[in-house]
């Protein structure tokens, strides 16, 4: 079966510097996929490409059968890819419940989205009581749960996840990490970037190693958490 | 002796009171397209002062055309009947909004759309430029002097004859025009779809493209709806001032510029809020302090008010956290 997303050798960059150089990595379908490496590897950057936010300079994205080669990021979430984006970006002056039908834009299922509106509120029943409240006023952690819970409405088969536990408060990256497993679990496909990359690689069942803009490494996760050099450098031992 | 003054006053504090607030309310019109582009794509869009310009004088062909005089044309249309003239008034209000957001929507498309990743610079002088081209389109359609604009609206006191204070006809026009289209797209931005788009785009337009949001068509759609205010505005401007000209966009643009940053850049109630507080400065200024002290005045108080509160009168963002 081909997997569900499909990169390969994909380059993109900002302005004159490119970022990714020859990037390639599959995620299966119910997979957990981790990608780690340090800060200004261009983990970001690959995400944005994959969304259609960054344009990609050469090489294939190909999604759930579709080559997304030009694609514009409205057009790519259609097609079933959902993202709670690096540093969550709320909108900080819509309600919590308007965030989250943001989060349905491109759907027009009216009772589908209730339902979803329920689960979400029974996933991370914070948001419930914080519905009425503008984004912006949410604490770091609820802003990352809100992001996850927005991204969910959209019903993607595939959720990008760009460091969801940066700057929370441990017992808040733990939850984060337990939803992020249930969710695998009932089926859901996710990539999921994290520069935690003992918590990540913990949930993920393949990772990727990313250095400067290349794949150095990739394998199983429990191999790669086992691996002397990646724990060296990115595990703190 | 005093007795007999103070009913002057209170005549005289009323009538400044209606003139600065239907001035404002036209002035909050046109501030709303300023603060619109602005919230969306953090351009000043120094071009809007003077597409409402050419809006009233889209509106003066159109008569022209109709035969209600036109360029040089002075006499009154107390010989048409009212049902011709709402008609007509009809017909130009069509006209003029269309003329406006076709133009705005077109400028954006080929010449702001193309900068929008450039540095912020790119686009604000290329506004500049616009503004510029505008400006001399309207003295090639206009002229450089004063233009009569048909008085198509009666000027006769609805309090009558001898009342002390003055509502026109012209008042009530501007109020009918401003306050209902005011609202509606207060209303528009809250509920519709493409409203709850717009202020998504205009509040993180990553995010809303990471929702499915077309974020080029949103900020299309602000163009247009924008341009199609100023070309209301543009309108009722022509019709109670009676008096149009090539450089009436960058006075009255500079005021709405105005209002929309004291009332807090991006918001829309900060824009109607601004202008009317320009209106009622306006006013009361010309007044009590003197028409030549009026500009002064009007930047004086946006100064001050920016030195308490930078980001305007109803512009307190809400803090990201990080
Ligand atoms: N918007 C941008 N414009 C220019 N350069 C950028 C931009 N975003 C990221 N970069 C650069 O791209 C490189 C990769 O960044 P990023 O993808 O954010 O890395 P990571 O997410 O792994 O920390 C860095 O050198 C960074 O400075
Ligand atoms: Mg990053």
């Amino acid at each position: 079966m081909p997997a569900l997303l499909t990169v390969d050798k994909l380059r993109s960059g900002y302005g004159p510097i490119d970022v990714l150089h020859d990037i390639s990595m599959t995620v299966d379908a119910g997979e957990i996929v981790a990608m780690i490496g340090a800060n200004g590897a261009g983990k970001t950057t690959t995400l944005m490409t994959i969304a259609g936010i960054v344009k990609a300079r050469a090489g294939t994205i190909t999604f759930d059968g579709q080559n997304l080669s030009g694609a514009p990021a409205h057009k790519i979430v259609r097609l079933g890819m959902g993202q709670s984006p690096e540093g969550r970006k709320i909108f900080p002056r819509l309600t919590v419940l308007e965030n989250l039908e943001m989060g349905a834009f491109t759907r027009t299922d009216k009772p589908g989205i209730a339902d979803d509106l329920e689960k979400m509120f029974a996933m991370f029943p914070i948001l419930r009581e914080r519905k009425g409240q503008a984004g912006g006023l949410l604490s770091g952690g609820q802003q990352q749960m809100l992001a996850i819970a927005r991204a969910l409405m959209s019903r993607p088969k595939l959720l990008l996840l760009d460091e969801p536990s940066l700057g929370l408060a441990p017992q808040i990256v733990v939850q984060i990490f337990d939803v992020i497993r249930d969710l695998n679990k009932s089926g859901m496909s996710v990539l999921l970037v994290e520069q935690n990359a003992r918590m990540a690689l913990r949930i993920a069942h393949r990772a990727y190693v990313l250095e400067t803009g290349r794949v150095t490494f990739t394998d199983q996760a429990s191999v790669v958490l086992n691996d002397p050099r990646i724990r060296a450098a990115y595990l703190g031992e | 002796m005093l007795l007999a003054v103070e009913p002057a006053l209170w005549n005289s504090l009323t009538q400044y009171l209606i003139n600065g607030l239907t001035f404002g309310a036209l002035i909050a019109l046109i501030a709303l397209g300023y603060t619109m582009v602005y919230g969306i794509v953090e351009l000043i869009n120094f071009a809007h002062g003077d597409l409402f310009m050419l809006g009233s004088f889209a509106s003066l062909s159109l008569l022209a055309l109709l035969g209600f005089g036109g360029l040089g044309f002075t006499a009154t249309m107390t010989d048409a009947s009212s049902f011709v003239i709402a008609g007509v008034l009809i017909g130009c209000a069509i006209l003029s909004v269309l003329f406006c957001a076709g133009l705005n929507f077109a400028v954006e498309y080929t010449v702001y759309r193309p900068l929008r990743n450039a540095p912020k610079l790119a686009p604000l002088v290329s506004a500049i430029g616009v503004s510029f081209i505008f400006m001399n389109a309207g003295l090639f359609w206009g002229g450089p002097q004063d233009v009569n604009f048909p008085d198509l609206i009666s000027n006769d006191n609805l309090l009558g004859k001898d009342a002390a204070i003055r509502i026109t006809y012209k008042d009530v026009l501007i109020i009918a025009v401003t306050v209902p289209l005011m609202l509606a797209l207060t209303i528009f931005v809250k509920v519709t779809r493409l409203g709850k788009a717009m202020r998504a785009t205009a509040q993180n337009p990553t995010a809303a493209s990471l929702m499915g949001i077309d974020t080029n068509f949103v900020i299309s759609a602000t163009f247009v709806i924008g341009g199609a205010l100023a070309g209301a505005a543009s309108l009722i401007y022509a019709v109670s001032m009676n008096t149009i000209s090539y450089q009436m966009g960058f006075q009255n643009g500079l005021y709405a510029f105005t209002a929309a940053v004291l009332g807090g850049i991006g918001r829309i109630p900060g824009a109607v809020l601004g202008g009317l507080i320009i209106g009622l400065v306006r006013s009361f200024g010309s007044a009590f302090v003197g028409e030549m002290w009026v500009n002064a005045l009007v930047f004086g108080i946006l100064i001050i008010i920016l030195i308490f509160r930078p980001t305007g009168l109803l512009g307190t963002p809400v803090r990201e956290k990080v």
